[in-house]
């Protein structure tokens, strides 16, 4: 879904929380047991590992397309298409009588990428401003204020306005994703940071004069990234549906490029005559958003347990 | 509460400058030069100059971006490219079944998330619990135009309701049964996000002291729930409430191109589609600012609902 639901349901950490390292722990020093011991706990959980799994197999599945599939994802047979799934075509064949599956993978490895460019500029922006506003406290109130703006704006209004301004295309989709992921990472980034720079390890730093650049990345942003790293995955849900529901609306990538929202809106001249296409595709998206939600919130309760 | 509310206005003033900003934007990127159009073809340099001069093209941006404010102040947002119309007229023409639409599917979804969520937090872990959380967590992940897209599969087999289109005034039998799928298909994303709120809000209260005291009283289950409970957990619900709203709007634009529902959010996605640069300015700019005045009013009753906040500060 688009919007700005799963940002407002999810808790944030609030500022307050102690750090995720005891202050007598020189900073940036990696705790590889407690990681792989977190990590442990968490797959032990079906639902996680469910999910884990899937996106791994869909990942490895949309990179490993082009070598494993006979089929061409662009060329057109017409006399071919709509062929239910079974036969030659393990899903059928779509509107342009291309292999189905060949076009989800395709369709699978543009979304997640628009989606990982989008959440790491949106991450790059966020947790900048989040790390700014928790180092430099004049900046805090103003920074946070815009932030508390952007968090609140339905995210297909900025899809919207950057198609109209720049053109449905890849470089509104990324921007537009970008932004509506921005908020969420500079909230918790600020307030991650905001109690690490409480820590007696900033002060010592600072005494022995190293320059803020030092103090905020070696410091503040190396003792901060688990916390945004959880956001991360949930935000990837969110970027991902996005990207579909703008391609769905015609607004994302143009034909014949394969993205899996386009994939289902083309599907949807044809639904009852061949409703494999839009399903098919829809429902991918689904599995995908619903995996990394899952995963997601299963990192936030491990980090929940783990900072508190 | 009024320094509070004062805030609130002048960050919602500054986005709202901010939004118009990006619709006067939109307006730059027409591809051709309007006073060229204007001119025609016969038009002369000098002419194209004079009617530049007179349209205020030839100032700087930012003072065409004040004569744009002005306009817009008096709902001139200027004529649409592909069939002259008026855009005012049009947003206004569209705003109805919009409202109709996102007002319908609250109408069915907020109970039903409260009474979800109120079940959940009083059975924690139990069936209805577990059901709650389910549903939220499938309700975020799932794209809105595949709900729509199963329902309309649905409606055509069965052929129960129909499935394009407005079909008149809610009164009417035609209305009501036109906005039966679209509205099913926008609450059902609303339904989770508002029973998980539900929920965390209530499981929050049921263990204060004063509900307690009210069971110890002997008050019966009803009554610690919806009246001792449920009143310092309407705060959250009513902020979530008002957030939702942008979830609303976003599920709106794709359920109304759907479902061919004559409102804002189709109109805006037909005009980008067909570069239509002042109806898209004009459908942006409404649904921003409906979605600021919305926020703006929920503040207002989070002071009216909360005590504590009108007394604080």
């Amino acid at each position: 879904m688009i919007g700005t639901t799963p940002t407002s349901l999810r808790p944030s950490v609030p500022p307050s929380l102690p750090p995720s390292l005891p202050p007598s722990l020189p900073p940036s020093l990696p705790q590889p047991r407690a990681h792989s011991r977190t990590l442990r706990r968490l797959l032990a959980n079906p639902v996680v590992a469910l999910a884990a799994g899937f996106l791994v197999l869909i990942t490895l599945a949309a990179i490993l397309v082009p070598l494993v599939s006979p089929f061409d994802p662009y060329e057109t047979t017409l006399r071919l298409r709509l062929k239910p799934p079974g036969g030659d075509w393990l899903l059928g064949t779509d509107t342009q009588g291309r292999d189905l599956l060949t076009r989800l993978l395709y369709g699978t490895r543009t979304t997640l990428l628009l989606g990982f460019t989008g959440v790491i500029f949106g991450t790059l922006l966020g947790g900048g401003i989040g790390i700014l506003a928790a180092f430099y406290r004049r900046l805090d109130g103003p920074l946070m204020r815009l932030i508390d703006v952007f968090l609140s704006f339905p995210s297909i209004l900025f899809g919207l306005s950057l198609a109209a301004v720049l053109g449905p295309g890849l470089d509104s989709l990324i921007l537009a994703i970008g932004l509506s992921v921005m908020p969420g990472i500079a909230r918790i980034a600020r307030g991650a940071a905001a109690s690490v720079m409480a820590q007696e390890y900033m002060d010592g730093g600072r005494v022995i004069g190293l320059p803020d650049r030092i103090l905020m990345t070696r410091y503040l942003l190396a003792n901060c990234a688990a916390p945004i790293l959880v956001y991360v995955t949930l935000a990837f849900g969110d970027a991902v549906l996005l990207a579909a529901s703008l391609g769905f609306l015609g607004l994302g990538l143009q034909p014949p490029m394969a993205e899996l929202g386009s994939i289902a809106a083309e599907g949807r001249s044809f639904l009852f005559i061949a409703p494999h296409v839009s399903t098919a595709a829809s429902a991918l998206i689904f599995c995908i958003v619903l995996s990394f939600n899952l995963l997601g919130d299963a990192f936030r309760d491990a980090a929940d347990k783990r900072f508190t | 509460m009024i320094g509070r509310l004062l805030h609130r206005l002048m960050t919602s003033f500054l986005v709202l400058v901010g939004v118009l900003w990006i619709g006067f934007m939109m307006l730059q990127v027409l591809p051709a030069d309007p006073a060229a159009a204007i001119a025609g073809s016969t038009g002369t340099d000098a002419e194209i100059e004079a009617i530049r001069r007179h349209l205020g093209l030839d100032q700087p941006l930012v003072w065409q971006f004040w004569i744009y404010l002005q306009r817009v102040a008096v709902g001139d947002f200027g004529r649409s490219v592909i069939n002259n119309a008026p855009v005012a007229g049009e947003l206004l023409r569209a705003a109805g079944p919009t409202l109709e639409l996102m007002l319908a599917s609250m109408a069915w979804a907020v109970p039903s998330g409260l009474l979800l969520g109120a079940f959940a937090a009083t059975r924690r872990g139990g069936v209805i619990d577990r059901l709650v959380m389910a549903i939220s967590v499938a309700g975020v992940s799932v794209p809105v135009f595949w709900v729509g897209l199963l329902m309309i599969q649905f409606a055509a087999a069965t052929r129960l309701f129909p499935i394009q289109g407005r079909g008149g005034p809610l009164w009417t039998a035609e209305g009501l049964s036109h906005i039966v799928l679209p509205a099913t298909a926008l609450g059902l994303i609303l339904i989770g996000p508002v029973a998980r709120m539900t929920r965390t809000a209530l499981a929050d209260t049921l263990s204060a002291d004063y509900v307690r005291t009210a069971r110890a009283k002997g008050a019966s289950e009803l009554r610690v729930v919806a009246g001792h409970a449920m009143r310092t957990a309407w705060l959250p619900i009513v902020t979530l409430l008002g957030l939702q709203v942008g979830t609303l709007m976003g599920g709106a634009v794709v359920t109304e191109t759907i479902f061919s529902w004559p409102g804002v959010g189709r109109l805006a996605v037909g005009a980008i589609v067909s570069s239509d640069y002042p109806l898209a300015q004009g459908a942006i700019l409404f649904l921003a600012t409906a979605f600021i005045v919305v926020n703006i009013v929920v503040d207002l009753l989070y002071g009216v609902l909360d005590p504590r906040v009108r007394r604080s500060a």
